[in-house]
């Protein structure tokens, strides 16, 4: 790694400064399961100036409920979130995501937060500098879009405008499903955006001089199956191919409320809103849930060696519901 | 330089330009600096550990968060020297595979025993990491079922294919302490 200023931070406030300071050439390191790989692979053009250690702030790291509303800290650990009785209880669906990140020593290390914003992994954009990288991309700013033309295997089935790279976030994806909404710090203040507008195609909602601070999920009333599923080559290690989160009521066989979010599908969390139309109100049978996983991919365009994830994508959503 | 155990009058100067280690109950002081013997900012623990302090124990393979060869426990838990920066460990507790053995006696750790009866590696490159992984889970949970061994050693990829072996190894320490 080549080196940088490495800055511990103090607060949420000197951290917005700092970034605001330094103008897009700090990065910030919660984790750093995430980060180290960029540093090392040294695959984006401009290295950073400063590296701030956002672990030395501190009371970032509750898991909690407040009035029924479910708050938790950008710098909560993974494995904090995997065995929390909290959310055991009551916030299943984010259990399972946290759970099938990475690996017990990453999960030891890797925070909410870091989880969230995330670089995506299109192998163009990862080439590392050691074996003959960077390689530009439109998503480094010139270029066209690499993956399509090239293997796409693993790039988005829906949603891709110019970069069609996914977002690589387990925990993303249970958070949309459970309505969450994301707390960003600024300089001037926090502001709350619902979780699901906060990817884009090309990044992510955060300005050069904003944090993620935490994730809220309102209250959830009365008793609600969730799920969240996950498709990848190898259980351990491996990034999600598609994953499912299901949030789902159900009274005497009849869908009350429903909401469905697929991941690594899109540049960003889908929620599947046709598909949730079509369950709700309805006795929940094989049928139906057929027709709604059809409806959940109905807006799918693969590319030229990804179909394959829209069969997947139809049968993690109906497992999502009928199991 | 490294040097061990910084006299009081050192500390007060050393807020920021020294990273205060313990590794295997030994004491480090390590200063922050681009000099040989210091530790840079863009310093990985591991690199700390083999080339700054000299425990080479610890192995580096993927240098990239996969593999788990680079696994040491940082306050007890198991976490990746590799993806982690030295920079960020001031004042924490490190054990590395040489300190698991009695340090008066040389006796080795039952789990490192129970991997010699079981012939639990061949090259023995990822054996370090593994025992630190099966270390942290026996810490935390004294008999875990063959499943959660499995669950708590999923991050330890083995190339020589050893892992059957060694799940036996630390199911053989799991079942004598129940
Ligand atoms: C082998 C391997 C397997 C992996 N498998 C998975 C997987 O299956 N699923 C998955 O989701 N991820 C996976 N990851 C990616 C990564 O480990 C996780 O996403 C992890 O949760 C990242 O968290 P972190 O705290 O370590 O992030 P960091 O590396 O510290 O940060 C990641 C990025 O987010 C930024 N950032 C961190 N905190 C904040 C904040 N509060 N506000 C704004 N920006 C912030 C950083 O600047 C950085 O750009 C894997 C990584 C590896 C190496
Ligand atoms: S998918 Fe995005 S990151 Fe990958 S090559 Fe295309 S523009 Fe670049
Ligand atoms: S060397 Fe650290 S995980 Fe492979
Ligand atoms: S014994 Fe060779 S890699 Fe595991």
């Amino acid at each position: 790694m080549r080196s940088f200023t490495h800055i511990n931070a103090g607060t949420v406030h000197e951290t917005c400064a700092l970034l605001s300071k330094y103008n897009g050439k700090a990065v910030l390191n919660a984790g750093g399961t995430d980060l180290l790989s960029t540093l090392k692979g040294e695959h984006l053009f401009d290295y950073p100036e400063a590296v701030i250690n956002t672990k030395t702030i501190s009371g970032l790291d509750y898991i909690r409920e407040d009035g029924g509303v479910l708050e938790i800290g950008a710098l909560a650990k993974l494995s904090e979130i995997v065995k929390s009785p909290l959310l055991k209880k009551n916030y299943m669906a984010l259990v399972e995501a946290a759970r099938s990140v990475a690996t017990p020593q990453i999960r030891n290390a890797a925070t909410m937060g870091g989880n969230l914003c995330q670089d995506v992994r299109c192998w163009y954009y990862r080439y590392p500098r050691h074996i003959g990288g960077p390689i530009r991309c439109l998503r480094k700013g010139s270029g066209p879009c690499l993956a399509v033309k090239g293997d796409n295997r693993y790039h988005a089935i829906m949603g891709g405008r110019r970069c069609f790279a996914v977002c690589p976030s387990d925990t993303a994806v249970a958070l949309v499903a459970l309505d969450a909404q994301i707390t960003i710090a600024g300089p001037k203040g926090e502001r709350k955006i619902a979780m699901i507008d906060f990817y884009s195609p090309l990044g992510n909602a955060l300005k050069k001089d904003e944090m993620v601070t935490g994730i809220t999920v309102p209250r959830i009333t009365g008793p609600m199956k969730q799920r969240y599923l996950k498709f990848a080559l190898r259980k351990p290690v491996d990034f999600a191919i598609v994953g499912v989160a299901s949030v789902i009521a159900i009274e005497e066989g009849v869908c009350t409320d429903v909401r469905i979010a697929l991941g690594a599908v899109a540049p960003g969390v889908v929620r599947a809103r046709r598909a949730e139309e079509t369950l709700r109100g309805c006795y929940i049978n094989e049928d139906i849930v057929s027709q709604a996983a059809e409806e959940a991919l109905a807006g799918a365009r693969p590319l030229s060696m990804n179909a394959y994830k829209v069969e997947i994508t139809k049968t993690l959503v109906k497992r999502a519901i009928l199991i | 330089m490294a040097i061990k155990t910084g006299t009081s009058a050192r500390k007060k100067a050393m807020k920021e330009q020294y990273i205060r280690l313990t590794v295997n109950g030994q004491r480090y002081d390590l200063e922050v600096g681009g000099e040989h013997g210091q530790v840079d900012p863009a310093h990985t623990l591991a690199h700390t550990l083999r080339e700054t302090i000299g425990l080479t124990g610890t192995k580096v393979s993927c240098d990239n968060g996969a593999c788990g060869c680079c696994t040491v426990l940082m306050d007890r838990k198991a976490v990746l020297s590799c993806m982690t920066l030295t920079v960020e460990c001031d004042g924490k507790t490190i054990t590395t595979i040489e300190g698991l053995k009695d340090p008066k006696t040389g006796k080795l750790d039952p789990l490192q025993q129970a991997f010699i009866d079981y012939t639990a590696f061949q090259c023995g490159f990822c054996t370090p990491g593994i025992i630190m992984s099966a270390k942290a889970l026996l810490d935390e949970y004294a008999s875990p079922t063959e499943e959660e061994v499995k669950e708590g050693l999923s991050g330890n990829f083995c190339r020589c294919i050893s892992h059957y072996q060694v799940v036996k190894a630390v199911m053989a320490v799991s079942v004598k302490a129940r």
